[in-house]
């Protein structure tokens, strides 16, 4: 039977209008599994073994793994509402905070790592004065931008002028450095790691030369957990939980590194031994710890602050949010 | 019945036309921010984009990354005009080198720029050629058909009719192909010029220190979605003023025609 305009707009609405009434209840289904946003750092081993060895299925939570390549990638889904849990490196989330976003609440930090990422050279450079004029890979925005940044200006080098800061992922920097694209490379674990194996290649410096390690122990680019608003207000039993299963599995990254490293290496591609020297080179925090982090005496979050502070010295944001409004550690 | 005549609109009246449209955007737009209805982070007003216009422009950064992607862009661009304007010609008219070329453009003309990343960086390395031949493979392959289209577009019997009445083959070329071709040529480069700021956006993905899609990329690292959005108005304005310029050059190429 032919259609009229009027029959075909009366039955595309009948289609639609169920439809659109719908999609919320898609959103309110009780139970749902909850997504967490990670990557191959080690940020985001804990929540990686948690889901892995069954750690939060055994308490009842449902979590998928999403991967992201970039902090800001992961932030912008947390921003959209797309994942509910997250791991990031804290540049990511202090921008958003200055910002002023409100979509997401600190609940924990992971771990404290000062030797998984820093900046490598060949082996005839012995510091970092050597490096001017010349071109280092680095990937712009990330906790290894500002520790070179950092460790310029304690040099008393102009980043604009001294030397020349190329912005490459991180995935592409062990190519350019193995190509003599770049003269050095500032990375994170894994590429840090297969940067750091190659021959005539040293490590001029880790996070531990970061002006604010040696003073609050924070590295430039401190992983934290997240988890957005919507589900502090909906399920915060859930946040728990996730925390219960995260300190799970930071005991296990503790206590038996090997098992743990066995289970890391299909996300991570690292060889065994690697990723276990990866996993013993990090201190991963227990619940008792974060408390002293966290709330009192609050080191990691005056470290954090300080932080802020100094990625407004470094023109990285435009102003240093107060992180403790950011701060919900009564899931502890 | 008396036909009722409404009378033309004059040019300048409708120039003030698109004026307050613009204006009553941008007014919209701001009201839609200021009343809270949207989160500055997804949706900054125009006044905070212009206060960071004259933040970047106060520091000197601004100008650096507007030039630095017009560069890029009619360095491309101006390559792949260079071969595909002749080399179209010649697939135009010629249908066994169309059928020897046919498979090779059939197998580059999906790709898009992005997808020449790696290769180029394995190719070139990090330096600005690699970011000239993202805008040169974004820009080629789709000049390269209009270029064929153009000219397989003329009339075979001016043609013919050329060669009845003695053409040699060059002549046939400028007399007939050439002026024929040559309105839906500049047509097409106009588009494929825009088509050459997406890929700038490509090109500045990886290694770049200064450039509009850089300055885009940059801001998004640091959800500073004014920069985001300066940094997409001010590709659109470049666009405008290249393409005033090629209306101008257009104008001259084709003389003859008014």
């Amino acid at each position: 039977m032919p259609m009229n305009r009027r029959a075909l707009l009366r039955s595309t609405a009948a289609a639609i209008v169920p439809a659109i009434g719908g999609f919320p209840l898609i959103g309110r289904a009780a139970n749902r599994p909850y997504t967490y946003g990670g990557s191959a750092w080690l940020g985001h081993y804990s929540a990686y073994i948690a889901i892995k060895t069954g750690i939060f299925s055994k308490k009842g939570l449902e979590i998928k793994w999403q991967s992201f390549p970039t902090s800001s990638d992961r932030m912008g889904a947390v921003m959209a509402g797309s994942i509910d849990l997250a791991g990031t490196g804290v540049v990511s989330s202090l921008a958003l905070m200055a910002a002023g976003a409100s979509q997401f609440k600190v609940i924990a930090t992971p771990n404290n790592f000062g030797r998984a990422e820093g900046l490598l050279v060949r082996s005839n450079v012995s510091n970092i004065a050597q490096l001017k004029g010349k071109k280092i890979g680095v990937t712009f925005a990330s906790s290894t931008h500002v520790l070179v940044l950092d460790l310029l200006k304690q040099a008393g080098m102009n980043p604009d002028s001294d030397v020349s800061l190329i912005n490459l992922p991180a995935p592409n920097l062990l190519s350019a450095y193995q190509g003599n694209q770049i003269d050095a490379a500032a990375a994170w674990t894994p590429s840090f790691d297969r940067i750091k194996a190659l021959p005539n290649t040293r490590v001029l410096a880790d996070d531990t030369s970061f002006s604010l390690y040696k003073e609050y122990s924070i590295t430039p680019g401190p992983d934290v957990l997240l988890a957005t608003t919507k589900l502090a207000k909906e399920d915060p039993a859930a946040i728990k939980t996730f925390l219960q299963g995260i300190f799970e599995a930071n005991a296990m990254l503790t206590n038996a590194p090997e098992e743990a490293a066995k289970v890391l290496i299909e996300i991570t591609g690292l060889t065994l031994e690697e990723q276990v020297n990866t996993i013993k080179q990090t201190g991963w925090y227990s619940a008792e710890q974060q408390r002293s982090l966290l709330v009192a005496p609050g080191s990691f979050v005056t470290g954090m602050q300080k932080l802020a502070e100094m990625l407004v010295s470094l023109k990285q944001i435009d102003k240093a949010p107060v992180v403790r409004n950011w701060l919900d550690a009564g899931y502890l | 019945m008396a036909e009722v005549v409404k009378p033309r609109k004059s040019a300048g009246s409708l120039a003030w036309l698109s004026v307050l449209s613009l204006l009553g955007f941008l007014a919209a737009w701001e009201l839609i921010c200021r009343s809270g209805a949207v989160d500055p982070i997804f949706l900054p007003p125009p006044s905070q984009v212009w206060a960071r216009a004259s933040t970047m422009f106060g520091q000197g950064t601004l100008l650096g990354h507007v030039l630095a992607s017009t560069r890029r862009v009619m360095v491309g661009f101006l390559a792949a005009a260079a071969v595909a304007i002749p080399l179209g010609i010649w697939l135009g008219t010629s249908r066994i080198a169309r059928a020897i070329f046919d498979p090779v453009i059939s197998f580059l003309r999906p790709l898009p720029s992005m997808s020449w990343i790696p290769l180029s960086l394995l190719w070139f390395g990090i330096n600005e050629t690699q970011k000239y031949s993202i805008v040169f493979m974004g820009s080629f392959v789709p000049a390269l058909l209009y270029v064929m289209e153009a000219t397989r577009s003329i009339d075979p019997l001016l043609i013919r009719a050329a060669r009845n009445l003695g053409a040699q083959r060059w002549q046939v070329m400028r007399e007939v192909l050439l002026p024929g071709c040559l309105p839906q040529i500049i047509s097409g480069m106009k588009i494929i010029l825009g088509l050459s700021w997406t890929c700038v956006i490509s090109a500045e993905l990886v290694a770049a220190k200064e450039g509009l899609g850089f300055m885009i990329m940059n801001g998004k690292e640091f959800f500073q979605t004014d920069t985001v959005v300066l940094g997409m108005v001010l590709i659109s304005f470049t666009v405008l003023a290249t393409d005033l310029v090629v209306r101008a050059l257009e104008r001259w190429l084709l003389a003859w025609q008014r």
